[in-house]
């Protein structure tokens, strides 16, 4: 379901749900999906969530799950977050947890350059 | 217990009828019957071997075409017209002449055919067939059976303990000091991931909390029911004061982040946990992960509380804040679960804070309305569809001195 874009040499990716809504019906299956990504080697991620209008809590419990799987060996940021998705992230307080930039592409950017 | 297809049934033979209206043909039909292990019933026209069909729970007809009364296409249609919860294969005996009425024959319900005169060898393979699909469907029925007895099982488990979940709940409508408070609380599916309370937990201060666990079903609703019974008035008193006796909501939240984060488990809630001081109507509160609540005054006029806060138990670094603000009287505090204003229309369009709030602005100057009303708006929004998630509304009204509880 996932889409990856990225390649397995610098480690680096853009990961984007394919769903246009994170909630309790995939947010599992797409945690799993991102981990197989973690393990194959993947550990600075950007989760491009531009084409996704809706995060639940159960989405936000995928997101934060990857983070600590990946814990200091690696980096998760943010792309896109609609005006929706923002207000959920300010009420959980995930945009203290979460980088955000516009786009993916200026999120892999600050990735490139944090390294 | 599974039952797989190798699994032998246990069952008598199955009882066949054969129509015919000639006496020789029947007789030869059930002799050859008997001889395959069968126990043949003869009937002597279409009408009698439907009465012996029904009669008998028969599983196979054996019948001729040309019958006087019913013929064999009636006697078909009929066998097939009758709602039984087992399957009657029939088998219609032709002359070489009558090919063409097969087409016919199928359509009325024949399930296969056999040329006259009848032989052994053919008459043996044809019963052996219709033996073998009669008695996977019998072991598929049986199957059936048993999950539609598990399933009921299951249910009935989970209605006991949703019974005993909502026993945990404070009652829909109480009063504690100077608050009335008001609730719905609805599952989306038998058990919830809700949960609240509120009580007197010391001289002059009312506590109260909704929590709302991640996701819902069973998994939810073991975290929610081991926290209300964690959350005690007594458990609020120790927890939610410092000590110099003030208010402290955050320090409870924070006990429980503590006690409930696990680094393997993403399993976590949100809560609003607040704390009202009688006297100045002050409104201690620690707002963590869970929606802004709304305070509304008689007038109608309404205001959000609080922007937000961790939730609990997602992280360990999580910090938890002390707020405060006032709940004068004759203002009500509403306290939602998500399932408010995420619940969705037939088209995918979420319920929404601006419908949240007109709701309650056409209630304000009813507090005692608004679990009702936000329940019937809800439904009218999902046309009548279960919530997608757990819902819980709590409502306290701040009445006015010497005020009658509104209702």
């Amino acid at each position: 379901m996932i889409k990856f874009h990225g390649d397995a040499a610098d480690g680096l990716g853009i990961v984007e749900p394919g769903t246009d809504r994170l909630t309790a019906a995939n947010a599992t299956s797409f945690k799993d999906d991102v981990l197989g990504l973690i393990e194959a080697g993947t550990s600075r991620l950007v989760i491009d969530l531009s084409k996704v209008d809706f995060v639940d809590s159960s989405g936000i419990g995928a997101l934060v799950g990857l983070l600590k799987r990946i814990g200091h060996r690696g980096e998760i940021v943010v792309s896109g977050l609609s005006d929706n998705v923002s207000q959920m992230f300010r009420i959980t307080r995930m945009d203290r947890v979460f980088s955000s930039y516009d786009t993916a592409e200026a999120a892999l950017r600050a990735l490139r350059e944090n390294a | 217990m599974p039952l797989t297809m190798t699994d032998p049934i246990l069952v008598p033979p199955l009882k066949v009828v054969v129509a015919d209206d000639d006496a020789l043909q029947r007789a030869h039909a059930s002799a050859l019957l008997r001889k395959l292990g069968y126990d043949p019933y003869e009937a002597e026209d279409g009408a009698a071997a439907l009465d012996l069909v029904r009669q008998l729970g028969a599983r196979i007809l054996l019948c001729d075409l040309n019958m006087p009364g019913l013929d064999g296409h009636e006697l078909a249609r009929s066998v097939r017209e009758d709602k039984t919860d087992h399957y009657v294969h029939i088998i219609m005996v032709t002359s070489q002449s009558q090919s063409a009425e097969r087409e016919r024959a199928l359509e009325a319900g024949v399930d296969d055919f056999m040329a006259k005169p009848l032989d052994r060898a053919s008459l043996t393979a044809r019963i052996r067939s219709a033996d073998r699909l009669l008695r996977h469907e019998m072991l598929l029925a049986e199957r059936n059976r048993v999950l539609a007895e598990a399933k009921e099982q299951i249910e009935a488990d989970l209605r006991a303990a949703a019974n005993a979940q909502r026993r945990m709940l404070p009652a829909p409508e109480a009063r504690v000091g100077d608050c009335s408070f008001h609730s719905a609380f609805m599952p989306s599916n038998i058990l919830s991931g809700d949960m609240f309370a509120y009580y007197q937990v010391a001289p002059g201060y009312i506590g109260f909390y909704a929590i709302d666990v991640a996701g819902h079903g069973v998994h939810a609703s073991l975290l929610s029911v081991a926290l209300g019974h964690l959350l005690t008035a007594e458990y609020f008193r120790r927890r939610a004061f410092d000590d110099t006796g003030a208010p402290n909501p955050a320090a409870l939240v924070a006990t429980l982040n503590e006690r409930f984060f696990r680094q393997d488990s993403t399993e976590y809630f949100t809560m609003f946990c607040g704390i009202l001081e009688q006297k100045s109507g002050r409104l201690h509160y620690c707002q963590a992960g869970a929606p802004s609540p709304v305070a509304i005054g008689p007038t109608g006029v309404t205001r959000q509380i609080g922007d937000g806060g961790f939730p609990v138990a997602l992280l360990d670094m999580a910090t938890f804040e002390n707020r405060c603000d006032q709940l004068d009287s004759g203002e009500t505090l509403v306290v939602y679960s998500d399932g408010a204003t995420e619940a969705e229309s037939l088209t995918g369009e979420a319920f929404g804070e601006a419908r949240f709030r007109g709701v309650l602005e056409e209630a304000a100057t009813r507090p005692g309305t608004i679990p009702g009303k936000m329940v019937e708006a809800l439904t009218r929004w999902r046309n009548g569809r279960t919530l997608q998630d757990d819902l819980t509304i709590l409502v306290c009204e701040r009445t006015q001195q010497n005020d009658q509880v509104s209702r």
